[in-house]
């Protein structure tokens, strides 16, 4: 973090308001250029007027301690100098300076929220320096011909290699991010009208059997669906940004709460390269916050008692993520004194919670509870003392999930698991009580049919046998607060899990898979717990998404019943 | 040690304006009175209006008379010498320092630079002020 110490840092906002014009200039001209040179014109004064404006940028930049800024604007002005003496490198290094131009507007733009990181920038000026030196060297084919056509594709190729594994995605068109916001919306309208079509079709192969023009519309329908598919692979790949750009802000936070609280504290990061949907990574942000200040207020202890420990007196938090199937870990950890499994039993107890967790993981899973974990004292920068329901709260929401692993004395795991993509959720649809309900398949483990004999009551719980363990089943009516009636007559149970955790869910039919987009809900509605979101089906009604992965957390789940009253109907 | 004084910079950067702001309404030079100008000749109405100045920052590349044609101006007219005018330039300009010095400058100021540069500079000034010429 370049601004740390920066004695300008309070004037962030007033240096992107006047940089980002300039950068956003230079973007664009870099475009009109590689347009112009391709065309043959030389556009010499384009070029001319460049030079000052990243002269500017650069300086005002180093003023501001964004030294990766600078070196990036530094790197521009470099490689505006090169082409400007040698015109055989232009057409060739025109990819470079588009690229370099959308990056600089990036950093800029990114500069207030911390974006502006050595990790974003390096990649690029190490493909620039690369340009520079084979430039320099007196190749045969560029001396007889200029750039050959071959060089020029296999750095395109060599560029798109690099920007899928690292740097941020970075072509040569820039595009507005309420623009892709608008494109999956419009994509979210189609899966719908797909998803009507459909049924449509299947109402026809019902009622008019063996028409030929019904083979024709199958074939279609398939062939739309296949369409969506890619399009949405396509969609989705647009949205795809380094979690990088989330990290590169904790480091100046973390030494402004580290300070605050008189505690030494380093940050490590791993995996900035992990790749997630921008909606995700935009969201991220304040619940990782919460996480990395939580860590250091609570979670560190101070550097006397750690020695005393025989431990570090430097504590590290660190911020990691990695890729896992079509899913995303990211986890904070830090090295302090861990949970106190004890305490939050009292304090849950306290709150009224009845059920009687049976390990120390069941135990720590309660710190989400609301009420349970808001900081008892109230520090500058905890604020209110924001609880660790809030940060659950704002996983979900992303449709993903939270969990929390903790060693006395060693230290505490937060562990996140975030979908790749929002754009459409793979959901089994089934039905309760005569209303559709979508469970995303991703917690599915399987379907089972039951009878009324495969459910045991035990210890006034209800448990199914499956594949010779006995799980815990949540009348999924109950559950949505439609009732409790008729459990006995539900035909089939989904069983959910979560980590190693099981869960059954009894539902009346299972009306198969279908590919969602899930809509946030109106928190004023006043949800059931167990309901993340809707989605409108293909018959035009709505669905409530179920966030089953909470079932497999039942401890959590019982509790958070048991303190708020469910508001019964769903979605109205 | 430095003390407030009266200072006017000559600046097209809003962003630079807002630095000088921060340099002058904190530690030693709190107190200090500052003229902003955004060009050269808007700089150049102030500079003959206040005699009073400590220092001038002046920054060489702005619209309408950059920092050059402000210094040639001044030494034309033989304004106000005693007041040092600062410079500001960025690295690999070291010609424009040499000419801006030429052209009467007292000094130069490097982009980037920090509260205590600009300090320091000041404290220069106060000095020699202060020597007997």
């Amino acid at each position: 973090m370049g601004a740390d110490e920066n004695a300008f840092a309070a004037l962030i906002q007033d240096y992107v308001a006047e940089c980002l014009p300039p950068a956003e200039a230079v973007a664009d001209a870099f475009v009109a250029l590689e347009r112009k040179w391709e065309a043959g014109d030389p556009a010499e004064e384009i070029l001319g007027q460049l030079k000052g404006t990243l002269h500017t940028i650069k300086g005002n930049s180093a003023m501001m301690g964004l030294t990766p800024i600078q070196a990036l604007a530094h790197a521009l002005e470099d490689l505006h100098g090169l082409l400007t003496r040698v015109p055989d490198l232009r057409i060739q290094a025109a990819p470079l300076l588009v690229e370099g131009g959308g990056l600089l507007v990036q950093m800029v733009r990114g500069a207030a929220s911390g974006l502006a990181t050595a990790e974003a920038v390096d990649p690029y000026l190490e493909e620039v320096r690369r340009f520079q030196a084979d430039s320099a060297q007196p190749t045969s084919n560029r001396s007889e011909s200029g750039p050959s056509l071959e060089e020029v594709d296999r750095r395109r190729a060599e560029r798109r290699a690099s920007d899928r594994s690292g740097g941020e995605a970075m072509d040569t068109v820039r595009v507005e991010a309420r623009r892709l916001d608008a494109l999956l919306e419009i994509f979210g309208e189609t899966m719908i009208a797909h998803s009507a079509l459909a049924e449509v079709r299947q109402r026809l192969i019902a009622e008019v059997r063996g028409a030929p023009a019904l083979e024709d519309l199958d074939r279609s329908v398939v062939q739309l669906e296949k369409s969506l598919r890619h399009l949405e692979r396509a969609l989705m790949e647009t949205r795809l940004f380094p979690i990088a750009s989330v990290f590169g802000r904790f480091g100046r936070l973390l030494r402004d709460v580290a300070h605050s609280e008189g505690k030494r504290v380093r940050l490590e990061t791993a995996g900035g390269e992990t790749r997630l949907d921008k909606t995700i990574i935009d969201r991220l942000g304040e619940p990782l916050i919460h996480l990395v200040t939580n860590a250091v207020i609570h979670g560190i202890e101070p550097a006397a008692e750690r020695e005393r420990q025989g431990k570090p007196a430097e504590a590290c938090v660190t911020l990691s993520a990695a890729p896992r199937s079509d899913r995303v870990i990211v986890t904070v950890h830090d090295d302090g004194r861990g949970l106190d499994p004890d305490r939050i039993l009292a304090k849950a107890r306290a709150l009224g919670m009845t059920v009687t967790p049976t390990s120390a993981e069941e135990i720590f899973s309660l710190a989400f509870l609301s009420g349970l974990s808001t900081a008892e004292r109230v520090s500058s920068l905890s604020g209110r003392g924001v609880g660790l329901d809030v940060v659950a709260n704002a996983i979900r929401a992303l449709g993903g999930s939270v969990a929390v692993a903790s060693t006395a004395g060693q230290g505490t795991t937060f562990t996140l698991t975030l979908p790749l993509t929002v754009v459409v959720v793979r959901a089994l649809i089934v039905t309760v009580g005569g209303e559709r309900y979508a469970v995303p398949l991703h917690d599915v483990a399987e379907t089972i049919r039951i009878v009324p004999e495969s459910i045991h009551e035990i210890d006034g719980r209800s448990m199914l046998l499956w594949r010779g363990e006995l799980i815990p089943v949540s009348d999924a009516a109950a559950l949505v607060g439609r009732g409790n009636s008729g459990e006995t007559a539900r035909r089939y149970c989904v069983v959910v899990q979560s980590s190693a955790k099981r869960h059954g869910l009894l539902v009346d039919r299972l009306l198969g898979r279908q590919d969602i987009v899930a809509k946030p809900l109106d928190p004023s509605l006043g949800r059931p717990p167990i309901v993340s979101g809707a989605t409108i089906l293909g018959d035009g009604r709505v669905a409530c998404i179920l966030d089953t992965a909470r079932l497999a957390e039942p401890l959590l789940f019982a509790a958070a019943l048991g303190a708020k009253t469910v508001t019964a109907g769903g979605l109205a | 040690m430095p003390r407030p004084g009266a200072f006017l910079v000559v600046d097209d950067s809003k962003l630079h304006h807002q630095m000088y702001n921060l340099i002058f309404t904190r530690g030693s030079l709190i107190g200090s009175t500052v003229h902003h100008a955004f060009n050269g000749r808007e700089g150049y109405s102030l500079f003959v209006t206040h005699p009073e100045l400590t220092m001038v920052f002046l920054d060489l590349n702005m619209p309408e008379m950059n920092g050059l044609e402000f210094l040639e101006r001044r030494r034309a007219e033989q304004l106000h010498p005693q007041i040092p005018i600062v410079m500001v330039t960025t690295e690999g300009s070291a010609d424009d320092e040499a000419r801006g010095r030429a052209a009467g400058a007292w000094d130069y100021l490097r982009k980037p630079f920090t509260p205590p540069d600009v300090e320091r500079l000041v404290e220069h000034a106060l000095a020699r002020a202060a020597a007997p010429s």
